[in-house]
């Protein structure tokens, strides 16, 4: 295949790691573009950064004396996967600010699963990414949900399927990160998908 | 290494040091020395610190059943932080929030949390009362005439998942979907609050699960064998 190229940027200060990494890379069976960069503010500047499908970054190029440029990183890449390159520690608000990491212990097979498994990842991630609003149908569904019904009953009154059901249900979670009915009652409440007059239970 | 010197580095570890029952006035110890004059495995000290620093993996091969009563004098004082510490932390924050916002939503929310922290209180009380003792039965004298109980590292890890889950869950109410009045500070103090307890929630499971039920194996595994 053609277009099986993966374009990564690096941007990693120490020479050992970064040209170690870059071999790995190198040496794996996926094809790799590597483009070196010390800083992102050079990758904003450069004409790659339209095709980069990943960036592998030290996380200390990321918060630059406590500034924050995961946001800026988003705007100006948002379409790359951000991985990091951790060997030391890091706060965990930072650690998750990545879609994945490679850790200094990690063989060359790992780093390339990672890899490949965030790519794989793609689609579904992608869609998350972007939204995290609840469509109209979902919005019915947890409706449903928050009034105590099950998927059966769901998929009856709402005349679909309860496989159908279940999907709503899954982006439902995936997307307000909440699970439990009580949770999702005061998610519906919030967003004023639902009312306290409608509510029973209240 | 001088043991200032590491909480200079992660401040958190002062709170592991609460948990070990240790002081913080260390006349500039070394890390060695003070595990030798407190009496504890060298290893599991460094082990337990390096959670604290963000290496959420562990390595329970350099630990015996000697370091039994420690771990679990560890998570017991754990407990102790969250239920007297961290959740009337926490409760106050939001009765905080709820002076500020009186509405259906937030209401639900305190509900909510009152009855998490009563289920969570309720498993830490079954460990302390139930869990802790049985594992140390097996280490004691006596421990021969002790039948197997049905604790099992499954329902253990269950529960476990159940607590962070319903935290995340708070924890994405409050900051994420909720809508507040004046806000700012209220909600950066439940959000660090939370996290901080987030953070010691997830090295206690790991502790009970990769550095405590392997151990209880072991224990229980060398019981069956000299039956």
């Amino acid at each position: 295949m053609k277009n099986n190229t993966l374009h990564v940027a690096l941007i990693e200060p120490s020479q050992i790691i970064s040209e170690g990494l870059t071999n790995i890379l190198l040496k794996s069976k996926q094809h790799y573009h590597i483009y070196k960069f010390d800083s992102l503010l050079e990758i904003d500047s450069s004409t790659v950064k339209e095709k980069l499908n990943i960036v592998l970054i030290n996380p200390s190029q990321l918060y630059i004396n406590k500034t924050d440029y995961y946001h800026y990183f988003r705007k100006i890449i948002p379409n790359a996967f951000l991985v990091g390159i951790i060997y030391s520690f890091f706060e965990s608000r930072i650690m998750e600010s990545f879609d994945a990491v490679i850790k200094i212990s990690d063989s060359a097979e790992n780093i390339e699963s990672i890899l490949d498994k965030l790519m794989k990842s793609k689609s579904q991630f992608r869609n998350n990414f972007l939204s995290e609003v609840l469509s109209d149908r979902e919005k019915d569904v947890l409706v449903q949900l928050v009034n105590g019904n099950s998927n059966k009953e769901i998929a009856d009154k709402l005349n679909i399927s309860i496989h159908t059901v279940v999907s709503h249900r899954k982006n439902i979670i995936h997307k307000t990160g909440i699970k439990s009915q009580s949770g999702l009652t005061i998610y519906a409440l919030s967003k004023k998908i639902i009312h306290i007059e409608d509510f029973a239970a209240y | 290494m001088k043991i200032t010197d590491l909480f200079f580095e992660n401040p958190s570890l002062l709170l592991m040091m609460e948990h070990f029952d240790l002081n913080f006035i260390l006349n500039n110890k070394t890390v060695e020395e003070v595990c030798r004059d407190n009496n504890i495995n060298k290893e599991l000290f460094i082990s337990i610190a390096n959670l604290y620093n963000g290496f959420l993996q562990v390595n329970e091969s350099n630990l015996g059943i000697d370091d039994l009563n420690l771990i679990i004098k560890f998570l017991r004082n754990s407990h102790q932080y969250y239920i007297n510490e961290k959740y009337p932390e926490i409760s106050s924050l939001i009765d905080l929030v709820h002076q500020e916002n009186d509405t259906p939503e937030i209401k639900l929310v305190k509900k909510f949390v009152r009855e998490y922290f009563e289920d969570v209180a309720e498993h830490l009380d079954y460990e302390d009362k139930t869990v802790f003792p049985y594992f140390l039965s097996l280490v004691s004298p006596e421990a021969e005439k002790k039948s197997a109980t049905n604790v099992s590292v499954k329902i253990y890890s269950e529960h476990h998942s159940d607590i962070e889950s319903k935290l995340d869950e708070i924890k994405n109410l409050l900051l994420k979907h909720i809508t507040l009045k004046n806000d700012r500070k209220l909600r950066r103090k439940l959000l660090l609050c939370i996290l901080e307890l987030e953070n010691d929630l997830q090295i206690h499971s790991i502790i009970e699960e990769k550095v405590l039920m392997p151990l209880i194996s072991k224990v229980e595994l060398h019981h069956l064998n000299e039956k």
